[in-house]
């Protein structure tokens, strides 16, 4: 029954990264299976699948929700040398997961040596308005400094997933 | 039908034995009975899925190792595909490992900090930073300079944390070196509280773990308040209890058991013994009952045991063994020689005499004694077949003494032969059932011998004599064969004295024999072909077996030469009138048909090529005689159609030759039947007439027949026999033909000149004609009873016998005319009149001279005035009336065609 397309569409890796708790996982399921899971476990490494049609042609993009924890700092490099786009994610209710942003994105750009890779700064989280710690212009000015897009989400509500996934496919169009 | 499940994604992506797994993905089926398969790296993970949603399922992973696709089966959509795939590793749990589950650790670790693997307990990079760009490596030696007494292992006691550096990340950034740091303090902190998340995590399994142990020790502290501090006092006096019990029981049975020993050893000492003394008994027993086999296992066995004993009881029981055994061998070399025997049981008894370690040589006096037979059984054989040929030949004798004034007394003994076997053909077949029958055995022992199946050694030179004794066997048995049909192909000088000649039958009586004496040593041939025989040896018999099929061949044409040549006999004279060629006897058929089966014959018999044969006809020798014998055979058939023309048979045939004149202008075909009547044999006219037609048909389609048939069969016949028969009997046909006309123009133009001057005629007559003259009327008559008689024999013929008839008498009329002095007016008119009649009548069978000749005739009788000549056209206008039958007769013939000459 598993019938291989005759032509493998184009396959593009991204990979999700960010501190502990701040929804990758989260964000993904729900990019994936438009679902949103209330309880929390940490991840260690999951990967998904997506195919999406763009413009008549077929993409095919495999999600990496990696493991935010830093107990699995050491394998990160491994994983972000296989990563053609990157989405970091922090939470705007935490202050620390914004600042660790700044580490994610020197290990990648030490490991891509690539300073034009494909990069997205997510602020998770922005349901919670009222816990808000981490202002949009604070992390929109970071963006602009990385020469990147900022995107505040939700996973719960699903505000603005259509657009990261717009986002993303625009990489590989 | 469901549309088959995808597997999109997996949480975790990698994992040990046992990992929970998120799989995720679509068409995983509607309720949790649709799961009914998952495969997690290709072991089967059904029994732990837990079906969640169509899009989810929770499973824990089997014990695949490597990377694997995670494969859903559902009942409705099937056998499902993979995009992501899972990552099984097998984890080595080292003693610093934490692990909620028990681990069997005996086999995998000896204890000992310096055996363990430091792979196992030691991270790679302590500090968490990738070494990637660390190409240059520090050297080593100024390292030991710098930390003397200090090591990089970060396992070892002197463990130097400057030399890890320089040695691992002389090239770090000072940057890194502290996120570096940051990972590692955070990697104690990490361990630390691992501890104490590692309890939190399985914190049921360590409540267990202590509930049991106190449990454990409570039931302890019962037990020692209630048994005394040393509970195994009591058990160890039991066993030692228990032990000396066992001693005693057993120690009885083992003392019995050694005696037991003792005991069989000194029996078999003395049915060893036994053995030795009894053995002479026993070989005679057995040697007696036949079984060699046990005799030979016996002297065997008394060999390994007593040969080198020096006992002089030994001895002599060993000599009067030795005695028996050489009276065995003795008596089986005789055996062996002694025929006729089968090869199995020769072989048998070779096998005996190596074993028995015999001083003769078995397999090659077998084959010599094998060959000796052959030998004898051939000269046996020739001796009887030969006595009984000269008893035959005296009883033959005999008999020819007691009728010698029977003047058949040369037909007599064939009809006897025939029905008997002539002996010389039975000395053939048996000779061939003799070499068929033993040869091959006698071979097959040889090959045996030679490829060390024997178990003998071959001396030297046997290969050279085993070869000559096959070739002398074989060249004798084709000696014999020949001398006994074919002896002129042997050397006479030599061969035939060896051989003995047969008294040689007559070819009537040898020939219906031949095909099965080619019979027979075609199959002993076979026989000996699939034996494997050298070619040296083949070709022998090939030879002999070419001659005889030449033999064969020459000998059945002569026989059907001789029945051809007695066809004459036969000849009934009986017209049978077939569609194509009328006016034959069945003549020709017969010989048509005996030439015919002698082709089938020896086709069937002698050309056809069996295994291992040259086509016969490759022989130039062979084509020659074939080419002689079918000239003599058809040639024969020549001499019969020329003997039925010309010979007379009985005496009867004068009678017939004499012309007589009246019987021509009378009634001529009474004269057959009157003949008919008499003898059967018609009138020499009529068997010439016969004969010519069956002497064209034979020319024209028996011998066309016969070559196509020839061509058929696979002869390679040259033309040149049927050409030159073909040419003979052409000249037959001219002769029967000449004769024919000699027989029956000179009779009919002799007629014409005493019937015309019959009653003084003279053609100064003055005499007014009224008609033609009577011996026009009769010329016109005796050509119609010419042609009747040869239309009555073959219509064909006409045409040839008819018009040489009316140039005869052309020629006859032209004659007379030029022979009248003087002619009156009626004379001439009555001339012209006559002749005019003539020319016209026979127009239809006129060659161009005849033709000629007429209007010659014509000439010679002198003009008319026209009113003189009206005359004549009356009379022939008359006569044109008056004969009108006649003229029919003659004529008939225009309607079917040209006249040839």
């Amino acid at each position: 029954m598993s019938k291989k397309p005759a032509t493998q569409p184009a396959l593009h890796k991204v990979i999700m990264v960010g501190s502990g708790g701040v929804g990758k996982s989260a964000l993904t399921l729900q990019f994936m299976y438009d679902e949103f899971v209330e309880d929390y476990e940490p991840t260690k490494a999951d990967s998904y699948r997506k195919k999406i049609l763009l413009d008549g042609e077929e993409v095919q993009i495999d999600i990496l929700d990696t493991a935010g924890q830093e107990d699995y700092a050491a394998i990160r490099d491994n994983y972000f040398r296989s990563g053609e786009g990157f989405l970091c994610i922090f939470s705007i209710t935490e202050d620390e997961s914004f600042q660790a942003t700044q580490d994610f994105r020197e290990q990648i750009l030490r490991v891509k040596n690539d300073e034009n890779i494909p990069f997205l700064l997510v602020g998770n989280k922005c349901d919670l308005e009222d816990k808000r710690k981490v202002s949009y212009q604070e992390a929109s000015d970071r963006a602009k400094q990385w020469g990147v897009t900022y995107v505040e989400t939700s996973a719960k509500t699903r505000e603005h997933v259509d657009k990261v996934n717009s986002i993303v496919c625009r990489w590989y169009c | 039908m469901a549309p088959p499940p995808v597997v999109t994604g997996l949480s975790p992506i990698e994992g040990p034995p046992g990992t929970r797994i998120t799989i995720r993905g679509e068409n995983f089926g509607d309720k949790p009975s649709d799961l009914i398969g998952l495969t997690i790296c290709g072991c089967d993970c059904l029994l732990s899925a837990e079906w969640k949603s169509p899009n989810k399922i929770i499973a824990r992973s089997g014990p695949g190792k490597g990377k694997g696709d995670v494969i859903v089966t559902t009942r409705l959509g099937g056998v499902g595909s993979c995009n992501v795939s899972f990552k099984g590793y097998h984890e080595t749990i080292g003693p610093m490992k934490e692990s909620a589950v028990w681990v069997e650790e005996a086999p995998l670790f000896v204890w000992g900090r310096h055996s363990l693997s430091p792979s196992s307990y030691q991270q790679e990079d302590p500090l968490g930073l990738s070494v990637e760009g660390n190409d240059k490596k520090f050297p080593e030696d100024d390292l030991l300079e710098l930390f003397p007494n200090c090591s990089g292992d970060i396992t070892m006691d002197n463990f130097s944390a400057c030399w890890f550096l320089l040695e691992n990340h002389h090239c770090t950034s000072f940057n890194d070196l502290q996120a570096g740091l940051l990972h590692l303090r955070r990697k104690v902190e990490g361990q630390k509280e691992g501890q104490l998340s590692f309890l939190k995590a399985n914190v049921g399994s360590v409540m267990d773990q202590v509930d049991t142990i106190v449990a454990l020790k409570e039931k302890f502290e019962k037990d020692t308040a209630f048994y005394g501090t040393e509970p195994t006092l009591k058990l160890e006096k039991s066993i030692k209890e228990s032990e000396r019990e066992a001693r005693k029981l057993f120690d009885d049975v083992l003392a019995r058991r050694d005696r037991a020993e003792k005991t069989r050893n000194a029996l078999n000492v003395l049915a060893r013994f036994r053995f030795l003394f009894c053995l002479p008994c026993v070989i005679d027993r057995n040697i007696k009952k036949g079984d060699y086999d046990i005799v030979i296992n016996d002297y065997m066995r008394v060999k390994n045991l007593f040969n080198k004993s020096e006992v002089p009881v030994f001895r002599t029981a060993l000599s009067e063994i030795e005695k028996r055994v050489v009276g065995l061998q003795k008596m089986l070399h005789e055996k062996l020689q002694k025929m006729p025997i089968t090869i199995e049981e020769q072989k048998r008894l070779i096998r005996y005499l190596i074993n028995l370690d015999a001083p003769y040589e078995p397999a090659w006096d077998a084959i010599k004694s094998h060959s000796d037979y052959i030998n004898l059984r051939f000269k046996q054989c020739y001796e009887e077949h030969k006595a009984a040929e000269a008893a035959l030949a005296e009883e033959l004798n005999k008999v020819k003494n007691s009728h010698s004034a029977s003047k058949y007394s040369k037909y007599s003994p064939p009809q006897d032969a025939l029905s008997t076997v002539p002996e010389n053909i039975l000395f053939i077949e048996e000779l061939c059932e003799i070499l068929s029958e033993l040869f091959p055995d006698l071979w097959k022992l040889g090959q045996s011998y030679f490829t060390g199946e024997l178990h003998v050694k071959v001396e030297p030179g046997r290969q050279a004599g085993f070869k000559h004794m096959v070739l002398t066997i074989i060249e004798m048995f084709c000696k014999t064969l020949r001398s006994a049909i074919i002896p002129h192909t042997l050397d006479k000088n030599v061969d035939r004295q060896l051989c003995g000649a047969w008294s040689l039958s007559d070819i009537d009586i040898i020939a219906p024999w031949l095909p099965a004496c080619l019979r027979y040593i075609r199959a002993t041939y076979k026989i000996l072909i699939k034996l494997d025989l050298p070619s040296e040896a083949l070709d022998i018999i090939a030879g002999l077996i070419l001659d005889l099929r030449v033999y064969c061949m020459s000998i059945l044409f002569k026989q059907t030469t001789e029945q051809v040549k007695h066809l004459h006999k036969q000849e009934t004279w009986k017209i049978e009138f077939c569609s194509t060629h009328s006016g034959i006897t069945d003549l020709p058929v017969k010989f048509e048909q005996s030439v015919q089966e002698a082709i089938h014959l020896i086709k069937e018999s002698v050309l056809t090529n069996e295994q291992r044969e040259m086509p016969l006809l490759d022989n130039a020798s062979a084509q020659k005689e074939l080419d002689k014998q079918v000239e003599n055979l058809l040639s024969a058939f020549h001499g019969v159609l020329k003997n039925l023309a010309f010979q007379d048979d009985d005496g009867d045939g004068g009678e017939d030759r004499s012309p007589v004149v009246s019987q021509l202008i009378g009634t001529p075909i009474t004269s057959y039947r009157t003949h008919d009547a008499t003898n059967n044999i018609p009138v020499w006219e009529y068997r010439l007439l016969t004969t010519l037609s069956n002497c064209q048909y034979t020319n024209n389609t028996v011998l066309n027949h016969i070559s196509d048939s020839f061509i058929k069969s696979g002869y390679l016949l040259s033309k040149m026999p049927i050409e030159n028969v073909k040419s003979k009997l052409v000249t037959l046909e001219k002769a029967i033909l000449d004769a024919y006309l000699e027989q029956k123009s000179d009779p009919l133009v002799g007629t014409i000149e005493p019937s015309m001057y019959l009653g003084r005629f003279d053609w100064d007559t003055d005499i007014t004609p009224s008609d033609i003259r009577p011996y026009a009327k009769e010329c016109i008559n005796n050509l119609i009873h010419v042609h009747s008689e040869v239309y009555s024999v073959s219509p064909t013929l006409v045409d040839s016998v008819l018009p040489q008839v009316v140039q005869t008498i052309a020629e006859e009329l032209y004659r007379l005319m030029s022979c009248v002095q003087k002619f009156s007016v009626p004379g001439i008119q009555q001339a012209r009149a006559d002749i005019g009649a003539l020319q016209e009548i026979f127009s239809g069978y006129s060659t161009p001279k005849a033709k000629t000749f007429f209007i010659e005739a014509l000439e010679i009788i002198p003009p008319l005035t026209k009113a003189d000549s009206t005359i004549i056209e009356d009379i022939l206008k008359q006569c044109r009336i008056k004969m009108r039958l006649q003229i029919l007769c003659l004529s008939q013939h225009r309607t079917n065609g040209p006249v040839k000459t």
